[in-house]
């Protein structure tokens, strides 16, 4: 008995692997679907991967999270976008203002929703009021609370608000509470259709919001893709939105996968995959590839290696730690890393050593022939500098001591989350420091701790690396000014930071935005003289993209122009 | 066995009482909660960031935390997970069958496999079939699932195209036709292959070992005098007393049938219950964290349970009481 019923599984077992291998017509390649005219370039579904999984949030307004925004790109138009210096740049809302202070907008008419619906200015105003309804809860109010009579409306005090007035269905005209050079880049730019949301509208609790189906399972926006099925942490489906007011797109499909990191060399390789980026250690192998090329962008991140030069007290930065003090020894420091040979080992030559702490693509960026220091790899003179700041090695053991005499070592820390390279990285830069004589210990320390550590100014963390992405307003008080805790080194220069102030008062810019760039360019100059942290590099971006594909555009703020985009069958 | 039973269950509720405390002070003692990855000066402010800290209390004594969470957890309210923005219960239901498919798919392959492998070695020892079986399944054992799953894909995804190498079904086909049943049985074969790989191993081993022992006892000895056919001896008598430790297995299976497949469901993006779990850890989704942490507790000792009574049934010489 019991052996038959044992042949039958196993026979049931071998006929559904038979069954599994001759049903898949569709195999891990899905590149083949859609678009049976083969005459045009139009038609296909373009595969997309990514490796972090997306949290399911789809709607723009409240989107909290990469992955999600790489899928709302394709769906959702903002109303206003910017170039590949950042700067901003009219997309379906154009403006003007006299004063930084009152804006008119003039909507594109004609511009339709996935339901059909026409973008109008209510659309705008709508998203506006249910973010200020919302308030602080709200990852955006500080997007929204700039807008006069937004507080108010968000404590019920009044029932619109006031700062915001329709003209007609295509201009508004938006009262800020003062004037700022930055009341442009910082206000929320996405509409909200209003008959979608219609049941949620004024519902001040952002749970119903994120919890409903609008956002999760049916969203909709204004792009040229409009998102047809989603299956949670794996895939989206967008399918084309003929009426594109940019255009009819020419994609058939739009498949957006999650796939693991070890994968996506293998996947692109036999076509599972068309597009994804991908990490610079991958570039050799994906070189390789015959049916994928490479697309590099100037990226907006940069990285650092930042000295505690104070503590964080009442929400002000002291700098009363004399370790780091002397502006020769960080200056040395710097100069003893052969940032392009480290550059080339680590990251595949894919970035490029920076003197400020900015990415060059932005608008505000100095050209390095206005800095005063370039910095290039140069141990003689880093040891130049450390023997007139006083470290010199006085007992004989190969190492300098302070100026004091007695013993220095650096106590380097890098954060670890589990990629090998890292440790290998930041062995190599304790090195550099060594062979100008400083003695340094490295400690890989897990990256959530890493960061609880430098946030509360632990005496383990001296001298750390680390990084930021800017975004589109250019302002890097938020990194670096004397009362935020994300600047880590708390460097405080009153001189720098008077600049800073000065750059987004109204009263000294005015509208000038090159007046704007010379603070800027002056700020960095000061920055770059006293190096409270060391400038290390600026990354690319690369994506791999399958020969299939064509007419992809990227630019540092994102992807553009899917419409144009194009799949040879 | 009733008394049995019970008494074992009310033993469970101090054991996991004492078990979410530990749980709970562990996830809190890590550095860094769910708010920490999202920060983005350029987008994020820090006052929002204070003040959801305030909000979801994480400012307050851990044993505080604690005691909210537990007087919550009774009742039933699981909390919110912090990083879907969903009720916890709700993310982990949405996962929970993708899981359960593959876990029962992935024991139907084991023990198919382990049976038919562990009776061929049984009656055919020392032969040549019995060493290659024997070797292939070292091999099995030997392997870590992450190694073994990135090759499965290579090989079979890739190269020989029979299987896809990632995600639970199509994404184009429409839900609820047979074309989706047929897509998600496709997707989850080869997952619950690899997670199958070193229990079949074991399984097998386990099982030849004890056939062979029992081939050599003297009841064996008298069925065959008493004229009872091959056939009858082995896969009656002796399978019936070699499948003892087989089903103690069984008992402890039915926590991997729904937390152990983490590296392989991360290897595959199959969404399931072990990759939520994983990315709660990461995460610091406490809420997810706790209720899953209790969940598999709770199956844990029910499994233990089970594989007790199991092994009461099965071999008569044991008795329960």
């Amino acid at each position: 008995m019991k052996k038959s019923f044992l042949k039958l599984a196993a026979l049931m077992l071998v006929l559904s692997l038979a069954l599994a291998a001759c049903s898949s017509g569709e195999k891990t390649s899905k590149s083949n679907e859609g678009g049976n005219k083969s005459e045009s370039q139009d038609g296909g579904t373009l595969t997309y991967a990514m490796e972090a999984e997306f949290k399911g949030l789809l709607d723009v307004n409240f989107y909290d999270g990469q992955s999600d925004s790489e899928i709302l790109s394709f769906n959702t138009d903002p109303l206003i976008t910017f170039d590949e210096n950042i700067k901003v740049q009219p997309n379906i809302a154009k403006w003007e203002t006299k004063d930084n202070k009152v804006y008119k907008f003039t909507f594109e008419k004609g511009v339709k929703w996935h339901n059909g619906d026409e973008l109008v200015v209510d659309d705008w105003i709508f998203a506006l009021e249910t973010i200020a309804a919302i308030g602080p809860d709200h990852q955006r109010w500080s997007n929204v609370n700039t807008i006069e009579g937004a507080k108010e409306f968000n404590e019920g005090k009044a029932d619109s608000i006031s700062g915001l007035k329709k003209i007609n269905d295509y201009e508004i005209e938006i009262t800020f509470d003062k004037a700022r050079a930055n009341n442009l880049e910082n206000i929320w730019y996405y509409p909200m259709n209003r008959n979608h949301f219609a049941d949620l509208k004024g519902n001040k609790n952002i749970d119903d919001w994120l919890a409903s189906d609008q956002v999760r399972v049916n969203p909709i926006g204004t792009g040229p893709f409009k998102i047809e099925k989603v299956i949670p942490g794996e895939s989206v489906e967008l399918v084309r939105f003929d009426d594109y007011w940019k255009g009819k797109p020419k994609l058939d499909k739009v498949v957006v996968k999650v796939i693991d990191g070890s994968l996506i060399v293998g996947e692109l390789e036999n076509g599972g995959v068309d597009m994804s980026a991908f990490h610079p250690s991958l570039l050799p192998e994906i070189k390789k590839m015959e049916n994928v090329k490479i697309e590099e962008v100037p990226g907006l991140s940069y990285y650092y290696i930042g000295f505690k030069l104070g503590t964080f007290k009442d929400g002000k930065s002291v700098m009363d730690k004399d370790k780091y003090a002397n502006k020769q020894l960080r200056q040395a420091l710097l100069y003893a890393i052969d940032r392009e040979e480290w550059i080339e080992e680590f990251f595949s030559g894919l970035g490029n050593p920076v003197n400020r702490p900015m990415p060059t693509a932005h608008w505000i960026a100095a050209d390095n022939s206005e800095l005063p220091v370039n910095y290039t790899y140069d141990p003689e003179k880093a040891k130049q500098l450390l023997d007139e700041a006083g470290y010199k090695d006085v007992d004989g053991d190969g190492f300098r001591e302070d100026p004091n005499g007695k013993k220095f070592e650096i106590n380097f820390a890098h954060y670890d989350t589990g990629n090998p390279t890292y440790e290998a990285r930041a062995k190599a830069i304790t090195q550099y420091w060594e062979e100008v004589g400083i003695k340094s210990n490295l400690t890989m320390t897990e990256v959530n701790l890493y960061y609880d550590q430098i946030e509360k100014d632990h005496e383990s963390m001296e001298a750390f690396y680390g990084g930021w992405s800017t975004g589109a307003d250019p302002d890097p008080w938020g990194l670096w000014g004397d009362d935020t805790v994300w600047n880590y080194p708390r460097w405080v220069n009153d001189k720098a930071n008077e600049l800073l102030k000065q750059a987004v008062d109204t009263e000294v810019v005015g509208t000038d935005q090159e007046k704007r760039k010379n603070l800027y360019v002056e700020w960095q100059k000061i920055f770059n003289e006293e190096v409270p942290a060391l400038p290390i590099m600026e990354l690319n971006d690369v994506y791999a993209i399958s020969n299939r594909v064509e007419g992809v555009k990227i630019t540092p703020v994102g992807m553009d122009d899917m419409h144009k985009w194009t799949i040879k069958q | 066995m009733l008394k049995y039973t019970l008494r074992r269950v009310l033993a469970m509720i101090p054991m996991l009482f004492l078990i979410s405390i530990i749980v709970f002070s562990l996830a809190k003692l890590m550095p860094g909660d769910s708010l920490g990855g999202e920060i983005d000066p350029a987008n994020t402010d820090p006052e929002y960031i204070e003040q959801m800290r305030e909000k979801l209390g994480y400012n307050d004594p851990i044993y505080e935390q604690y005691f909210r969470w537990i007087t919550n957890f009774i009742q039933g309210d699981f909390g919110k997970s912090t990083r879907y923005k969903i009720p916890a219960n709700e993310i982990i239901m949405e996962r929970l069958p993708n899981t359960i498919f593959l876990s029962v798919t992935s024991l139907i392959i084991t023990y198919v496999l382990a049976l038919a492998m562990g009776i061929y070695s049984g009656r055919k020892p020392y032969t040549l079939g019995d060493n290659t079986i024997a070797t292939a399944n070292y091999i099995g054992l030997a392997l870590p699932s992450f190694v073994a799953g990135v090759f499965a894909i290579y090989i079979f995804a890739f190269h020989l195209g029979w299987f896809p190498s990632n995600g639970s079904v199509d994404v184009s086909v429409t839900e609820g036709t047979f074309e989706y049943w047929l897509s998600r049985l496709h997707h989850v074969l080869l997952p619950a292959f690899v997670l199958g790989l070193l229990n079949t191993a074991s399984y097998t081993q386990f099982l030849r070992n004890d056939i062979i022992e029992n081939s050599r006892k003297d009841y064996v000895r008298t069925a065959r005098a008493k004229g009872t056919s091959e056939s009858k001896i082995y896969n009656v008598h002796i399978f019936r007393n070699s499948v003892i430790p087989l089903v103690t297995f069984l008992g402890f299976d039915i926590v991997n049938l729904v937390g152990g497949a983490i590296i392989t469901e991360t290897i595959f993006t199959y969404p399931g219950i072990g990759q939520l779990f994983l990315t709660s850890v990461t995460n610091r989704d406490y809420s997810v964290l706790m209720t899953l942490t209790m969940m598999f507790s709770v199956l844990t000792l029910v499994g233990n349970l089970v594989a007790d009574i199991l092994y009461g049934i099965v071999d008569p010489r044991i008795r329960l009481d």
